[in-house]
């Protein structure tokens, strides 16, 4: 461990001289390296570190490596700006990219506003920004949509199940996640469905039976979550410790697929917009062949979130061409089509207007009791982005 | 939207009082208690021997919860020989930190203390990251233990870790009021804390002293951090979760084991029946409403030393 980190740090130091920077791509992320929430966001920072190294291994992008300089906010905002402005003022970079809570959001967008250089959210949730009609400068890469997220979750719903449907909402009491269930909440009467509770539990929590308690004693036959992780499997695991039978969905975040392996819970469902690593695509086996070559704290099925931004980049720094200028760049991400060789249902495509992807799709998962595997329920439904 | 939609939304949700219910609700009661009480008696073993508040608690406590995950490894099928090594490091982390970091400040101000322990708790956040990165972890799987569901009369249910929390708690305060009432070194420990000076007089060796009670709360946080792991898991925020105990400690008395028992149990109270019968948002805040409700009553708490906290 502390060798890798020397190693880092001298290839940081390395990266950072002034010659390097003037003959590379220089690009900047700030992002929950550490903190409460880093589980989310730094096993996507991984890939992407491992994703732009290996570009660099196979000679760069247009003959000129990638510098990625990264710098840990904690989730914090006000670190997050300090990051921006260092990254900008002092780094000279040509991108930002932020991997952090929501709240770190305004600060960042502020500085590269200032500043006039491309920002792209890779692996936290896509500002309103990035939806027709897109503001110049921010894009996003992350999988997870408000408001399309929960369409497509109410749709699955109904079509799976075979009762009338009492649904409740569990989400985690951070601005984002609530908005979520409220509009989930405001849509599932339309589809027939009855809502009987919403729990917006507190981070962090040390026990999560007194709102699952509730969830059940409402007489809910559904639960849907849309927060973070340990919010969505803490509340169904509280819920399953009561007694519940029930079907409970969830949002597909990075940890889904090591943690549907492990609970084994055949009424269990992630839904998500990343295929899962048990569909075994080629791509699945180079980003694990890539994290076992880089000796990556992190499972490979975390790091899809964060290849498909470096996918992203690369074409995005391609299409700049050299010398790059950060106007020149956003002018190229203004127009962009990148295929992500089925890590998702189809490319992320941006254009002037919007920065998010023109389709959205969507797969869900479960574990099979009978099979004793991960089985695909649902294949890729799409949703225009309008 | 329709009218009758948005009134199927917003009607609030009929109360019910079904014996089911009660029963669960008191199941979730003692399980929150537990958890608030074998955390603040850390608070308050610190505290009642050395008027220090220890800040890095939490961080302890999640140490302590990691450290399982380390000896986990080593005794992969062996669940007790892992808890018995993971307690055993953090008693030694305990005493260490006291030896190596705290008696520094033996003799100056208390404040220099507190904000020692506020920069240790910074240190033992960032170090953890490093070591065991920030991904979610799970010893009871490590450890090939089932958390299955006990059923109790009534129908309420209670998990096997929650319930060895609950009998966890109970065996902590029984044996730590036992030490303090009886024990050679209980007694010294009580002594230390009313007068340092006359305690040193008597020939008691403080630094000893001090080094056990740092020890001993540390092992009382660990313990609670290893269980709520076992129960649902790891990550970074359980250091958190070691300050949401704190209105505890300081509802029953910051210097009284009895207290903290209480003063969790207030809490636990307050923050479950509201959750069920008014909002979930406010488990938030009642630890701090009943805290604030406290100390414009009765500052130092329900069972605090008053000329002590007057001084404060």
């Amino acid at each position: 461990m502390l060798r890798k980190l020397a190693a880092a740090a001298v290839a940081a130091i390395v990266c950072l001289g002034p010659a390097s920077a003037q003959d590379a791509y220089t690009i900047g992320l700030t992002g929950a390296l550490t903190g409460p929430p880093a589980s989310t966001y730094a096993p996507a920072v991984e890939a992407l570190r491992i994703y732009l190294e290996r570009v660099n291994a196979a000679g760069g992008i247009n003959g000129k490596k990638v510098n990625l300089i990264l710098q840990d906010d904690s989730a914090e905002p006000g670190k997050s700006t300090a990051n921006a402005k260092k990254l900008i003022a002092q780094d000279g970079v040509i991108l930002l990219i932020n991997a952090s809570l929501s709240s770190t959001y305004a600060p960042v967008v502020a500085e590269a506003k200032r500043a006039g250089v491309p920002l792209l959210f890779a692996s936290g949730v896509c500002p309103k920004d990035v939806y027709p009609p897109a503001d110049p400068l921010q894009f996003c890469t992350t999988a997870y949509a408000a408001n399309y997220d929960s369409r497509a979750t109410l749709a699955f719903i109904k079509e799976t199940a075979k009762a009338p449907v009492k649904i409740g909402f569990s989400a985690m009491a951070i601005p984002l996640s609530r908005a979520e269930m409220d509009f989930a909440e405001q849509q599932a009467p339309g589809l027939g469905m009855t809502v009987v509770d919403k729990e917006i539990i507190p981070p962090p929590t040390p026990d999560y039976t007194p709102f699952a308690t509730k969830l059940k004693d409402a007489g809910a036959n559904w639960v849907f979550s849309w927060a973070p992780w340990v919010t969505q499997v803490r509340t169904l695991e509280a819920l399953r410790r009561l007694g519940w039978e029930g079907d409970y969905i969830a949002w597909s975040h990075l940890e889904a697929e090591g943690e549907l392996a492990r609970l084994k819970d055949g009424k269990f469902y992630v839904i998500g917009a990343n295929a899962l690593f048990q569909d075994e695509l080629p791509i699945h086996k180079e980003i694990a062949d890539a994290a076992k070559k880089a000796g990556v704290q992190y499972p490979p099925q975390q790091m899809a979130e964060g290849w498909i931004a470096g996918m992203v980049i690369e074409a995005a720094l391609k299409a700049t061409g050299w010398p790059a200028s950060a106007a020149k760049l956003a002018a190229a991400m203004g127009s962009l089509k990148v295929d992500t060789r089925g890590l998702r249902g189809g490319p992320i495509e941006w254009t002037k207007d919007n920065h998010f992807r023109t389709r959205q799709y969507y797969r869900v998962y479960r574990w099979d009791t009978g099979k004793g595997a991960i089985v695909r329920v649902k294949d890729w439904t799409a949703f225009d982005v309008k | 939207m329709a009218n009758r939609e948005w009134q199927m939304i917003h009607s609030p949700l009929p109360i019910r009082h079904s014996p089911d219910i009660l029963m669960q609700l008191a199941v979730n009661i003692t399980v929150l208690a537990s958890i608030y009480a074998l955390i603040a008696c850390g608070y308050v073993l610190v505290y009642r021997v050395s008027r220090v508040l220890n800040l890095a608690h939490g961080e302890l406590m999640m140490l302590g919860a990691y450290m399982l995950l380390l000896t986990a490894s080593q005794f992969s099928s062996h669940w007790a020989g892992a808890i018995a090594a993971a307690v055993g490091l953090s008693l030694l982390t305990g005493v260490l930190v006291y030896l190596f970091l705290m008696r520094k400040m033996t003799g100056e101000m208390v404040l220099a203390a507190v904000l020692t322990t506020v920069a240790l708790g910074i240190l033992l956040r960032g170090a953890i990251v490093l070591i065991w990165s920030a991904q979610q972890q799970y010893p009871a799987q490590r450890l090939e233990i089932t958390n299955f569901a006990l059923v109790l009369p009534g129908g309420a249910r209670i998990s096997l870790c929650a319930a060895l929390l609950v009998a966890t708690t109970a065996l902590v305060y029984g044996s730590l009021l036992a030490f303090l009432r009886f024990g050679r070194w209980g007694v010294r420990m009580r002594a230390a804390g009313q007068s340092p000076l006359l305690a040193a007089q008597r020939g008691i060796n403080l630094h000893a002293i001090y080094a056990l009670a740092w020890g001993l709360s540390t092992l009382t946080g660990a313990l609670a951090g290893m269980l709520i792991a076992l129960d649902s898991g790891l990550d970074q925020t359980m250091a958190i979760i070691g300050l949401k105990a704190f209105p505890a400690a300081l509802v029953g008395g910051l210097d009284s084991l009895i207290g903290a028992l209480v003063g969790a149990l207030i809490v636990a109270a307050a923050e479950v029946l509201l959750i069920h019968y008014v909002d979930p948002l406010l488990s938030e805040v009642v630890p701090f409403l009943v805290l604030i409700a406290m100390l414009v009553v009765r500052p130092w708490g329900l069972f605090g030393t008053r000329e002590e906290l007057d001084r404060v």
